[in-house]
Protein backbone atom coordinates (compact mmCIF):
# COMPACT_ATOMS: atom_id res chain seq x y z
CA UNK A 1 0.00 0.00 0.00
CA UNK A 2 3.11 2.10 1.12
CA UNK A 3 4.58 2.03 -2.77
CA UNK A 4 1.22 3.25 -4.32
CA UNK A 5 0.70 6.16 -1.88
CA UNK A 6 4.77 6.70 -2.57
CA UNK A 7 4.20 6.46 -6.23
CA UNK A 8 1.11 8.90 -6.18
CA UNK A 9 2.35 11.25 -4.13
CA UNK A 10 5.47 11.23 -6.80
CA UNK A 11 3.02 11.25 -9.75
CA UNK A 12 1.64 14.72 -8.29
CA UNK A 13 4.76 15.88 -7.78
CA UNK A 14 5.91 15.51 -11.47
CA UNK A 15 2.44 17.07 -12.57
CA UNK A 16 2.91 19.87 -10.28
CA UNK A 17 6.62 20.47 -10.93
CA UNK A 18 5.90 20.82 -14.68
CA UNK A 19 8.04 18.01 -15.58
CA UNK A 20 9.57 19.14 -19.15
CA UNK A 21 9.45 14.78 -19.87
CA UNK A 22 5.52 14.73 -18.80
CA UNK A 23 4.59 17.58 -20.53
CA UNK A 24 6.67 17.07 -23.91
CA UNK A 25 4.11 13.36 -23.79
CA UNK A 26 1.19 15.25 -23.18
CA UNK A 27 1.47 17.59 -26.16
CA UNK A 28 2.39 14.88 -28.56
CA UNK A 29 -0.13 13.23 -27.41
CA UNK A 30 -2.59 16.04 -27.53
CA UNK A 31 -1.32 17.40 -31.04
CA UNK A 32 -1.50 14.31 -32.89
CA UNK A 33 -5.10 13.20 -31.49
CA UNK A 34 -6.12 16.89 -32.52
CA UNK A 35 -4.34 16.59 -35.88
CA UNK A 36 -6.35 13.29 -36.68
CA UNK A 37 -9.84 14.48 -35.13
CA UNK A 38 -9.62 17.54 -37.85
CA UNK A 39 -8.87 15.27 -40.48
CA UNK A 40 -11.81 12.82 -39.27
CA UNK A 41 -13.85 15.44 -39.30
CA UNK A 42 -13.57 17.52 -42.32
CA UNK A 43 -14.16 13.67 -44.08
CA UNK A 44 -16.78 12.20 -41.55
CA UNK A 45 -19.07 15.43 -41.05
CA UNK A 46 -19.93 16.11 -44.65
CA UNK A 47 -20.26 12.43 -45.56
CA UNK A 48 -22.44 11.96 -42.42
CA UNK A 49 -24.70 14.65 -43.45
CA UNK A 50 -24.87 13.75 -47.49
CA UNK A 51 -25.46 10.40 -46.02
CA UNK A 52 -28.21 11.43 -43.41
CA UNK A 53 -30.04 13.64 -46.31
CA UNK A 54 -29.91 11.13 -48.70
CA UNK A 55 -32.09 8.13 -50.06
CA UNK A 56 -29.68 5.58 -51.92
CA UNK A 57 -29.26 1.96 -52.80
CA UNK A 58 -27.14 0.36 -50.14
CA UNK A 59 -27.63 2.52 -47.14
CA UNK A 60 -29.14 0.13 -44.74
CA UNK A 61 -25.79 -1.68 -45.74
CA UNK A 62 -23.31 0.88 -45.37
CA UNK A 63 -25.11 1.80 -41.71
CA UNK A 64 -24.31 -1.50 -40.73
CA UNK A 65 -20.80 -1.39 -41.87
CA UNK A 66 -20.19 1.84 -40.30
CA UNK A 67 -21.54 0.56 -37.03
CA UNK A 68 -19.24 -2.30 -37.04
CA UNK A 69 -16.42 -0.40 -37.63
CA UNK A 70 -17.36 1.49 -34.80
CA UNK A 71 -16.43 -0.79 -32.67
CA UNK A 72 -13.14 -2.25 -34.77
CA UNK A 73 -9.72 -2.90 -32.65
CA UNK A 74 -7.09 -0.31 -33.05
CA UNK A 75 -4.79 -3.13 -32.98
CA UNK A 76 -6.52 -4.36 -35.54
CA UNK A 77 -6.06 -1.06 -37.28
CA UNK A 78 -2.77 -0.76 -36.49
CA UNK A 79 -1.75 -4.26 -37.70
CA UNK A 80 -2.97 -3.47 -40.79
CA UNK A 81 -1.52 -0.17 -41.34
CA UNK A 82 1.87 -1.71 -39.96
CA UNK A 83 1.07 -4.13 -43.08
CA UNK A 84 1.06 -1.19 -45.62
CA UNK A 85 3.60 1.12 -43.69
CA UNK A 86 6.25 -1.32 -42.72
CA UNK A 87 9.10 -1.53 -45.19
CA UNK A 88 8.52 -4.43 -47.21
CA UNK A 89 4.82 -3.25 -47.49
CA UNK A 90 3.20 -1.15 -50.65
CA UNK A 91 3.38 1.90 -49.30
CA UNK A 92 6.77 1.15 -47.34
CA UNK A 93 8.97 3.40 -49.72
CA UNK A 94 6.86 6.59 -47.79
CA UNK A 95 8.79 6.09 -44.45
CA UNK A 96 5.59 6.68 -42.32
CA UNK A 97 5.93 3.70 -39.63
CA UNK A 98 7.29 4.94 -36.61
CA UNK A 99 6.24 8.68 -37.26
CA UNK A 100 3.01 10.89 -35.51
CA UNK A 101 1.78 10.68 -39.18
CA UNK A 102 1.46 7.23 -38.56
CA UNK A 103 -0.28 7.60 -35.71
CA UNK A 104 -2.66 10.61 -37.05
CA UNK A 105 -3.61 8.21 -40.13
CA UNK A 106 -4.35 5.43 -37.52
CA UNK A 107 -6.80 7.55 -35.17
CA UNK A 108 -8.33 9.66 -38.02
CA UNK A 109 -9.31 5.75 -39.38
CA UNK A 110 -10.57 4.70 -35.84
CA UNK A 111 -12.40 7.56 -35.01
CA UNK A 112 -13.82 8.52 -38.81
CA UNK A 113 -16.96 5.94 -38.57
CA UNK A 114 -17.35 7.05 -34.80
CA UNK A 115 -17.92 10.47 -36.31
CA UNK A 116 -19.82 9.75 -39.16
CA UNK A 117 -22.25 7.83 -37.02
CA UNK A 118 -22.72 10.48 -34.34
CA UNK A 119 -23.01 12.86 -37.21
CA UNK A 120 -25.43 11.08 -38.59
CA UNK A 121 -27.48 10.45 -35.53
CA UNK A 122 -27.26 14.15 -35.12
CA UNK A 123 -28.85 15.18 -38.64
CA UNK A 124 -31.77 12.80 -37.74
CA UNK A 125 -32.23 14.01 -34.17
CA UNK A 126 -32.76 17.48 -35.71
CA UNK A 127 -36.30 18.82 -36.28
CA UNK A 128 -37.56 17.16 -39.25
CA UNK A 129 -39.38 20.40 -40.59
CA UNK A 130 -35.49 21.51 -41.37
CA UNK A 131 -34.76 20.39 -43.93
CA UNK A 132 -38.03 20.98 -46.04
CA UNK A 133 -37.78 24.65 -44.72
CA UNK A 134 -34.74 25.08 -46.23
CA UNK A 135 -35.30 23.06 -49.70
CA UNK A 136 -38.71 25.08 -50.06
CA UNK A 137 -36.67 28.40 -49.41
CA UNK A 138 -34.03 27.20 -52.43
CA UNK A 139 -31.33 25.60 -50.22
CA UNK A 140 -29.25 23.88 -52.72
CA UNK A 141 -26.96 20.64 -51.63
CA UNK A 142 -23.91 22.85 -50.66
CA UNK A 143 -25.97 25.66 -48.93
CA UNK A 144 -28.54 22.73 -47.59
CA UNK A 145 -25.06 20.86 -45.96
CA UNK A 146 -23.98 23.97 -44.44
CA UNK A 147 -27.17 25.36 -42.95
CA UNK A 148 -27.44 22.19 -41.71
CA UNK A 149 -24.67 21.40 -40.23
CA UNK A 150 -25.04 25.13 -38.22
CA UNK A 151 -28.91 23.96 -37.67
CA UNK A 152 -26.61 20.87 -35.86
CA UNK A 153 -23.74 22.32 -34.70
CA UNK A 154 -23.97 21.24 -31.04
CA UNK A 155 -24.35 17.70 -31.93
CA UNK A 156 -22.20 17.80 -34.36
CA UNK A 157 -19.41 18.90 -31.78
CA UNK A 158 -20.12 16.56 -29.73
CA UNK A 159 -19.12 13.99 -31.86
CA UNK A 160 -16.16 15.85 -32.98
CA UNK A 161 -14.80 15.58 -28.63
CA UNK A 162 -15.93 12.03 -28.82
CA UNK A 163 -13.77 11.25 -31.56
CA UNK A 164 -10.86 13.24 -29.81
CA UNK A 165 -11.47 11.09 -26.75
CA UNK A 166 -11.57 8.12 -28.83
CA UNK A 167 -8.45 8.92 -30.30
CA UNK A 168 -6.13 10.05 -27.41
CA UNK A 169 -7.06 7.33 -24.80
CA UNK A 170 -6.20 4.75 -27.43
CA UNK A 171 -3.26 2.71 -27.14
CA UNK A 172 -2.69 0.12 -29.98
CA UNK A 173 -1.96 1.68 -32.90
CA UNK A 174 -0.25 4.20 -31.29
CA UNK A 175 2.16 1.57 -29.77
CA UNK A 176 2.55 -0.71 -33.16
CA UNK A 177 2.44 2.44 -35.32
CA UNK A 178 4.65 5.18 -33.52
CA UNK A 179 7.10 2.46 -31.24
CA UNK A 180 7.02 4.77 -28.18
CA UNK A 181 10.15 7.24 -29.22
CA UNK A 182 10.81 9.67 -26.77
CA UNK A 183 9.99 12.76 -28.06
CA UNK A 184 9.12 11.67 -31.39
CA UNK A 185 5.58 9.05 -31.02
CA UNK A 186 5.79 9.01 -27.45
CA UNK A 187 1.91 9.28 -26.06
CA UNK A 188 0.33 9.16 -23.25
CA UNK A 189 -1.21 5.86 -23.65
CA UNK A 190 1.79 4.16 -24.92
CA UNK A 191 4.01 5.63 -22.12
CA UNK A 192 1.79 4.55 -19.62
CA UNK A 193 1.91 0.80 -21.18
CA UNK A 194 5.75 0.45 -21.65
CA UNK A 195 7.30 2.75 -19.10
CA UNK A 196 4.92 1.38 -16.40
CA UNK A 197 6.98 -1.87 -17.57
CA UNK A 198 10.31 -0.54 -17.27
CA UNK A 199 9.72 -0.04 -13.51
CA UNK A 200 8.84 3.87 -14.25
CA UNK A 201 5.20 3.60 -12.12
CA UNK A 202 5.12 7.34 -11.00
CA UNK A 203 5.56 8.47 -14.79
CA UNK A 204 2.81 6.36 -15.76
CA UNK A 205 0.53 6.92 -12.99
CA UNK A 206 1.15 10.93 -13.25
CA UNK A 207 0.24 10.63 -17.11
CA UNK A 208 -2.52 8.49 -16.66
CA UNK A 209 -3.80 11.12 -14.08
CA UNK A 210 -3.52 13.49 -16.78
CA UNK A 211 -5.65 11.45 -18.86
CA UNK A 212 -8.11 11.23 -16.60
CA UNK A 213 -8.24 15.02 -16.29
CA UNK A 214 -8.41 15.14 -19.89
CA UNK A 215 -11.34 13.20 -19.74
CA UNK A 216 -13.15 14.26 -17.50
CA UNK A 217 -12.63 17.61 -19.06
CA UNK A 218 -13.94 16.24 -22.08
CA UNK A 219 -16.76 14.80 -20.68
CA UNK A 220 -17.89 17.95 -19.24
CA UNK A 221 -17.80 20.00 -22.39
CA UNK A 222 -20.14 17.16 -23.91
CA UNK A 223 -22.72 17.62 -20.98
CA UNK A 224 -22.45 21.30 -21.00
CA UNK A 225 -23.08 21.16 -24.87
CA UNK A 226 -26.42 18.68 -24.16
CA UNK A 227 -27.81 21.44 -22.22
CA UNK A 228 -27.19 23.71 -24.82
CA UNK B 1 -54.62 33.62 -68.71
CA UNK B 2 -51.75 31.61 -68.01
CA UNK B 3 -51.24 28.46 -66.23
CA UNK B 4 -49.59 28.45 -62.99
CA UNK B 5 -49.73 25.00 -62.64
CA UNK B 6 -50.81 22.03 -65.44
CA UNK B 7 -51.26 18.75 -63.21
CA UNK B 8 -51.36 15.17 -65.91
CA UNK B 9 -52.13 12.27 -64.68
CA UNK B 10 -50.83 12.44 -61.23
CA UNK B 11 -50.56 9.35 -58.81
CA UNK B 12 -48.38 9.12 -55.36
CA UNK B 13 -48.68 6.53 -53.21
CA UNK B 14 -46.87 5.76 -50.36
CA UNK B 15 -46.55 2.50 -48.23
CA UNK B 16 -48.88 1.11 -51.11
CA UNK B 17 -51.65 3.23 -50.78
CA UNK B 18 -53.35 5.83 -53.14
CA UNK B 19 -52.60 9.44 -51.82
CA UNK B 20 -53.51 11.52 -54.50
CA UNK B 21 -54.97 10.22 -58.16
CA UNK B 22 -55.29 13.19 -60.22
CA UNK B 23 -55.81 12.99 -63.95
CA UNK B 24 -55.97 16.10 -65.20
CA UNK B 25 -55.87 19.49 -63.10
CA UNK B 26 -55.31 23.27 -64.35
CA UNK B 27 -55.01 26.18 -62.04
CA UNK B 28 -54.92 29.94 -63.41
CA UNK B 29 -52.10 32.02 -62.05
CA UNK B 30 -53.39 35.53 -60.23
CA UNK B 31 -56.13 33.67 -58.36
CA UNK B 32 -56.54 32.81 -54.57
CA UNK B 33 -57.75 29.02 -54.46
CA UNK B 34 -58.82 26.82 -51.42
CA UNK B 35 -58.06 23.23 -51.33
CA UNK B 36 -60.55 21.90 -49.40
CA UNK B 37 -61.37 18.58 -48.08
CA UNK B 38 -61.08 16.35 -44.47
CA UNK B 39 -58.12 15.49 -42.47
CA UNK B 40 -56.62 13.03 -44.53
CA UNK B 41 -57.80 13.77 -48.03
CA UNK B 42 -54.14 14.77 -49.29
CA UNK B 43 -53.98 18.19 -49.32
CA UNK B 44 -50.73 18.33 -47.69
CA UNK B 45 -49.44 16.02 -50.62
CA UNK B 46 -51.22 18.29 -52.94
CA UNK B 47 -48.92 21.42 -51.54
CA UNK B 48 -45.48 19.87 -50.97
CA UNK B 49 -45.89 18.17 -55.11
CA UNK B 50 -46.87 21.74 -56.25
CA UNK B 51 -43.91 22.73 -53.82
CA UNK B 52 -41.99 20.24 -55.70
CA UNK B 53 -40.78 19.59 -52.33
CA UNK B 54 -42.11 15.63 -52.77
CA UNK B 55 -42.62 13.77 -56.26
CA UNK B 56 -45.21 11.85 -57.92
CA UNK B 57 -44.61 8.46 -58.12
CA UNK B 58 -46.61 8.92 -62.43
CA UNK B 59 -47.38 11.99 -64.08
CA UNK B 60 -46.05 15.46 -64.92
CA UNK B 61 -46.30 18.96 -63.15
CA UNK B 62 -45.93 22.05 -65.13
CA UNK B 63 -45.36 24.96 -64.14
CA UNK B 64 -45.84 28.29 -66.05
CA UNK B 65 -45.74 26.10 -69.17
CA UNK B 66 -42.91 24.64 -68.26
CA UNK B 67 -41.99 20.63 -67.68
CA UNK B 68 -40.40 20.08 -64.16
CA UNK B 69 -37.62 17.61 -64.40
CA UNK B 70 -36.15 15.73 -62.11
CA UNK B 71 -35.30 19.05 -60.11
CA UNK B 72 -36.54 22.51 -59.94
CA UNK B 73 -34.20 25.26 -61.52
CA UNK B 74 -33.05 27.64 -59.21
CA UNK B 75 -35.14 30.49 -60.93
CA UNK B 76 -38.21 28.09 -60.83
CA UNK B 77 -38.21 27.76 -56.96
CA UNK B 78 -37.86 31.21 -56.65
CA UNK B 79 -41.22 31.24 -58.10
CA UNK B 80 -42.72 29.38 -55.02
CA UNK B 81 -42.88 30.57 -51.76
CA UNK B 82 -44.56 27.52 -49.17
CA UNK B 83 -45.65 27.97 -45.94
CA UNK B 84 -46.00 24.64 -44.23
CA UNK B 85 -48.59 23.42 -41.51
CA UNK B 86 -46.35 24.45 -38.50
CA UNK B 87 -43.58 26.70 -40.26
CA UNK B 88 -40.24 26.23 -38.95
CA UNK B 89 -38.09 28.93 -38.30
CA UNK B 90 -34.26 28.91 -37.86
CA UNK B 91 -32.35 30.11 -35.02
CA UNK B 92 -31.94 33.75 -34.56
CA UNK B 93 -34.21 36.77 -34.93
CA UNK B 94 -37.38 37.30 -37.36
CA UNK B 95 -34.94 39.24 -39.67
CA UNK B 96 -32.47 36.68 -39.71
CA UNK B 97 -35.07 34.43 -41.24
CA UNK B 98 -36.07 36.45 -43.83
CA UNK B 99 -32.38 37.32 -44.86
CA UNK B 100 -31.92 33.41 -44.95
CA UNK B 101 -34.73 33.27 -47.43
CA UNK B 102 -33.43 36.26 -49.36
CA UNK B 103 -29.68 34.58 -49.19
CA UNK B 104 -30.53 31.11 -50.08
CA UNK B 105 -32.49 32.42 -53.60
CA UNK B 106 -29.53 34.22 -54.30
CA UNK B 107 -30.77 37.48 -54.18
CA UNK B 108 -28.44 40.39 -54.11
CA UNK B 109 -26.56 41.45 -51.05
CA UNK B 110 -27.33 44.55 -51.58
CA UNK B 111 -30.95 44.25 -52.18
CA UNK B 112 -31.72 42.48 -48.57
CA UNK B 113 -32.36 45.23 -46.22
CA UNK B 114 -35.13 46.45 -48.49
CA UNK B 115 -36.49 43.05 -49.61
CA UNK B 116 -36.71 42.66 -45.43
CA UNK B 117 -38.35 45.40 -44.68
CA UNK B 118 -41.02 45.15 -47.33
CA UNK B 119 -41.35 41.27 -46.64
CA UNK B 120 -42.15 42.33 -42.78
CA UNK B 121 -44.66 44.80 -43.67
CA UNK B 122 -46.24 43.13 -45.92
CA UNK B 123 -47.42 41.07 -43.03
CA UNK B 124 -47.38 44.13 -40.48
CA UNK B 125 -44.76 42.59 -38.17
CA UNK B 126 -41.80 45.70 -38.66
CA UNK B 127 -42.12 45.78 -34.72
CA UNK B 128 -41.06 42.29 -34.75
CA UNK B 129 -38.05 42.67 -36.54
CA UNK B 130 -35.38 42.08 -33.77
CA UNK B 131 -37.78 39.65 -31.91
CA UNK B 132 -35.73 35.77 -31.23
CA UNK B 133 -37.49 33.49 -33.60
CA UNK B 134 -38.35 30.91 -30.91
CA UNK B 135 -39.75 33.74 -28.22
CA UNK B 136 -43.05 34.02 -30.89
CA UNK B 137 -46.39 33.01 -30.53
CA UNK B 138 -47.91 30.70 -32.99
CA UNK B 139 -50.14 33.51 -34.99
CA UNK B 140 -46.81 35.67 -35.35
CA UNK B 141 -44.70 32.92 -36.24
CA UNK B 142 -47.30 31.86 -39.32
CA UNK B 143 -47.25 35.71 -40.40
CA UNK B 144 -43.35 35.13 -40.09
CA UNK B 145 -43.04 32.18 -41.81
CA UNK B 146 -45.30 34.16 -44.97
CA UNK B 147 -43.24 37.12 -44.70
CA UNK B 148 -40.00 34.49 -45.43
CA UNK B 149 -41.84 32.66 -47.70
CA UNK B 150 -42.86 36.32 -49.92
CA UNK B 151 -39.90 38.23 -49.50
CA UNK B 152 -38.02 37.21 -52.42
CA UNK B 153 -41.26 38.07 -54.64
CA UNK B 154 -42.37 34.38 -55.27
CA UNK B 155 -45.47 34.44 -57.64
CA UNK B 156 -46.96 31.23 -56.00
CA UNK B 157 -48.15 31.47 -52.40
CA UNK B 158 -48.91 28.06 -50.87
CA UNK B 159 -50.04 27.15 -47.67
CA UNK B 160 -50.46 24.63 -45.73
CA UNK B 161 -53.82 24.82 -43.34
CA UNK B 162 -52.90 28.43 -42.52
CA UNK B 163 -55.91 28.97 -40.20
CA UNK B 164 -55.21 25.93 -37.99
CA UNK B 165 -54.51 26.37 -33.76
CA UNK B 166 -55.18 30.08 -34.22
CA UNK B 167 -57.97 32.61 -32.62
CA UNK B 168 -60.36 34.30 -34.17
CA UNK B 169 -58.13 37.75 -34.15
CA UNK B 170 -54.74 35.90 -35.29
CA UNK B 171 -56.99 34.55 -38.20
CA UNK B 172 -57.71 37.50 -39.45
CA UNK B 173 -54.18 38.90 -39.04
CA UNK B 174 -53.68 36.32 -41.31
CA UNK B 175 -55.91 36.66 -43.95
CA UNK B 176 -55.02 40.23 -44.48
CA UNK B 177 -51.76 38.97 -44.82
CA UNK B 178 -52.79 36.54 -47.24
CA UNK B 179 -54.82 39.29 -49.06
CA UNK B 180 -52.31 41.73 -49.26
CA UNK B 181 -50.05 39.20 -51.22
CA UNK B 182 -53.07 38.11 -53.02
CA UNK B 183 -53.95 41.48 -53.94
CA UNK B 184 -50.42 42.25 -56.32
CA UNK B 185 -50.97 41.51 -60.05
CA UNK B 186 -50.81 38.09 -61.26
CA UNK B 187 -49.99 36.55 -57.69
CA UNK B 188 -51.66 32.92 -57.59
CA UNK B 189 -52.48 32.02 -53.30
CA UNK B 190 -52.88 28.17 -52.90
CA UNK B 191 -54.42 27.10 -49.56
CA UNK B 192 -55.70 24.50 -48.05
CA UNK B 193 -57.97 24.21 -45.67
CA UNK B 194 -61.01 21.73 -43.91
CA UNK B 195 -62.90 24.76 -43.05
CA UNK B 196 -65.58 25.20 -45.92
CA UNK B 197 -66.02 28.79 -44.57
CA UNK B 198 -62.69 29.94 -44.31
CA UNK B 199 -62.32 28.58 -48.08
CA UNK B 200 -65.22 31.11 -48.95
CA UNK B 201 -64.05 34.05 -47.00
CA UNK B 202 -60.78 34.06 -48.81
CA UNK B 203 -60.77 32.12 -51.86
CA UNK B 204 -62.17 32.97 -55.15
CA UNK B 205 -62.37 29.49 -56.22
CA UNK B 206 -61.93 25.74 -54.67
CA UNK B 207 -60.87 22.62 -55.44
CA UNK B 208 -62.64 19.78 -53.46
CA UNK B 209 -60.16 16.69 -52.57
CA UNK B 210 -62.01 13.41 -50.79
CA UNK B 211 -59.55 10.94 -50.82
CA UNK B 212 -56.76 12.14 -53.20
CA UNK B 213 -59.64 12.99 -56.00
CA UNK B 214 -60.47 15.58 -57.21
CA UNK B 215 -64.36 16.13 -56.84
CA UNK B 216 -67.05 18.85 -57.93
CA UNK B 217 -69.38 17.52 -55.93
CA UNK B 218 -69.87 20.04 -52.40
CA UNK B 219 -68.28 18.59 -49.69
CA UNK B 220 -70.90 19.95 -46.84
CA UNK B 221 -73.24 16.47 -46.72
CA UNK B 222 -69.69 14.07 -47.11
CA UNK B 223 -70.26 10.20 -46.67
CA UNK B 224 -67.93 7.12 -47.19
CA UNK B 225 -68.95 3.89 -47.58
CA UNK B 226 -69.82 1.55 -50.30
CA UNK B 227 -72.79 1.39 -53.00
CA UNK B 228 -74.32 -1.72 -53.82
CA UNK B 229 -77.31 -1.72 -56.42
CA UNK B 230 -78.48 2.27 -56.13
CA UNK B 231 -78.14 2.39 -52.26
CA UNK B 232 -74.99 3.85 -50.94
CA UNK B 233 -74.74 2.41 -47.59
CA UNK B 234 -72.75 4.69 -44.66
CA UNK B 235 -72.96 2.21 -42.22
CA UNK B 236 -75.80 4.23 -40.36
CA UNK B 237 -78.24 4.60 -43.15
CA UNK B 238 -79.03 3.81 -46.95
CA UNK B 239 -79.45 6.72 -49.37
CA UNK B 240 -80.59 6.29 -52.94
CA UNK B 241 -78.14 7.34 -55.93
CA UNK B 242 -78.62 6.92 -59.48
CA UNK B 243 -74.90 5.50 -60.39
CA UNK B 244 -73.99 2.85 -62.22
CA UNK B 245 -70.50 3.05 -60.23
CA UNK B 246 -69.76 0.11 -58.74
CA UNK B 247 -66.64 0.97 -56.88
CA UNK B 248 -67.63 4.31 -55.21
CA UNK B 249 -66.68 5.09 -52.14
CA UNK B 250 -68.09 8.59 -51.39
CA UNK B 251 -71.23 10.66 -51.47
CA UNK B 252 -72.10 13.85 -51.22
CA UNK B 253 -75.53 15.58 -51.05
CA UNK B 254 -76.03 19.25 -52.56
CA UNK B 255 -77.21 21.31 -49.36
CA UNK B 256 -78.89 23.34 -51.63
CA UNK B 257 -81.19 20.28 -52.97
CA UNK B 258 -82.61 19.00 -49.89
CA UNK B 259 -86.22 20.22 -49.30
CA UNK B 260 -86.98 20.48 -45.57
CA UNK B 261 -90.54 20.20 -44.14
CA UNK B 262 -92.04 19.68 -41.08
CA UNK B 263 -94.36 17.10 -42.18
CA UNK B 264 -93.23 13.77 -44.74
CA UNK B 265 -93.61 14.90 -48.43
CA UNK B 266 -95.74 13.05 -50.94
CA UNK B 267 -93.59 12.59 -53.76
CA UNK B 268 -91.62 11.05 -56.24
CA UNK B 269 -88.02 12.09 -54.54
CA UNK B 270 -86.11 8.49 -53.15
CA UNK B 271 -85.01 10.09 -50.30
CA UNK B 272 -86.82 11.08 -47.32
CA UNK B 273 -85.58 10.88 -43.92
CA UNK B 274 -86.42 12.76 -40.34
CA UNK B 275 -84.26 14.36 -38.16
CA UNK B 276 -83.82 16.84 -34.96
CA UNK B 277 -82.58 20.15 -35.94
CA UNK B 278 -79.84 20.85 -33.54
CA UNK B 279 -78.45 23.92 -35.43
CA UNK B 280 -79.82 27.13 -37.16
CA UNK B 281 -76.85 29.52 -38.22
CA UNK B 282 -76.71 32.30 -40.84
CA UNK B 283 -74.07 31.62 -43.90
CA UNK B 284 -73.30 34.73 -45.83
CA UNK B 285 -77.12 35.40 -47.24
CA UNK B 286 -78.28 32.21 -46.51
CA UNK B 287 -79.57 29.85 -43.44
CA UNK B 288 -77.46 26.55 -42.51
CA UNK B 289 -79.90 23.87 -41.03
CA UNK B 290 -78.13 21.25 -39.06
CA UNK B 291 -80.23 17.85 -39.12
CA UNK B 292 -79.27 15.11 -36.76
CA UNK B 293 -80.53 12.11 -38.61
CA UNK B 294 -79.01 8.49 -38.36
CA UNK B 295 -76.09 10.86 -40.29
CA UNK B 296 -75.57 14.88 -39.91
CA UNK B 297 -77.06 16.49 -42.83
CA UNK B 298 -76.75 20.59 -43.45
CA UNK B 299 -79.41 21.98 -45.53
CA UNK B 300 -78.88 25.20 -47.14
CA UNK B 301 -82.30 27.41 -47.14
CA UNK B 302 -83.35 31.12 -47.63
CA UNK B 303 -83.74 33.39 -44.95
CA UNK B 304 -87.82 33.61 -46.29
CA UNK B 305 -87.84 29.96 -45.97
CA UNK B 306 -87.03 29.41 -42.56
CA UNK B 307 -89.45 32.30 -41.50
CA UNK B 308 -92.38 30.80 -43.30
CA UNK B 309 -91.23 27.11 -41.95
CA UNK B 310 -91.65 28.64 -38.26
CA UNK B 311 -89.04 26.32 -37.03
CA UNK B 312 -87.18 25.74 -33.97
CA UNK B 313 -84.32 23.90 -32.09
CA UNK B 314 -85.18 20.39 -31.27
CA UNK B 315 -88.18 20.52 -33.69
CA UNK B 316 -88.38 16.99 -35.95
CA UNK B 317 -87.84 17.97 -39.49
CA UNK B 318 -87.81 15.94 -42.64
CA UNK B 319 -85.43 15.95 -45.23
CA UNK B 320 -86.19 15.25 -48.66
CA UNK B 321 -84.10 14.90 -52.01
CA UNK B 322 -84.05 13.21 -55.54
CA UNK B 323 -81.36 10.90 -56.06
CA UNK B 324 -80.16 13.59 -58.99
CA UNK B 325 -78.82 15.91 -55.78
CA UNK B 326 -76.47 13.22 -54.96
CA UNK B 327 -73.10 12.79 -56.36
CA UNK B 328 -71.29 9.24 -55.81
CA UNK B 329 -67.70 8.97 -56.75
Amino acid sequence: MNYFIESLLAAFSLITSLDANIYRIVLTSVSISITATLIAALLAIPAGVAMALNTFAGKASLQHLLNTLMSMPTVVIGLLLYGLFSRLGPLGNWGLLYTPTAIIIAQAILIFPIMMNLTIAAVNSADPRLVPTLISLGARPYTLTVHVIRATRYAILAALITGFGRAIGEVGAAMMLGGNIQGFTRTMTTAIALETSKGEFELGLALGLLLLIIAFALNFALSWLNKS
Amino acid sequence: MTSAYELSDITLEQQKKIILDIPQLTIDSGQCLALLGENGAGKTSLINLLAFTSRANQGSIRLFNQVVRSKLKPSQRRRIGLVHQQPFLLPGTVADNIRLALSLQGVKRSQIPALTQQALVQVNLIDLADQVASTLSGGELKRVAIARAIAYQPDILLLDEPFSHLDHRHIQLLEDSINNFAQQTGKTVIFSTHDRFQAQALANATINLVAGKITAAPLLNLYHGTLDQHFFNTGKMMIHATSELTNARHLAVDPREIIVSPQPLESSMRNSFSGRLILIAEEGHAIRLTIECAERFHVIISPEALSSLNLSLGDTIWLSFKSTAVTVF
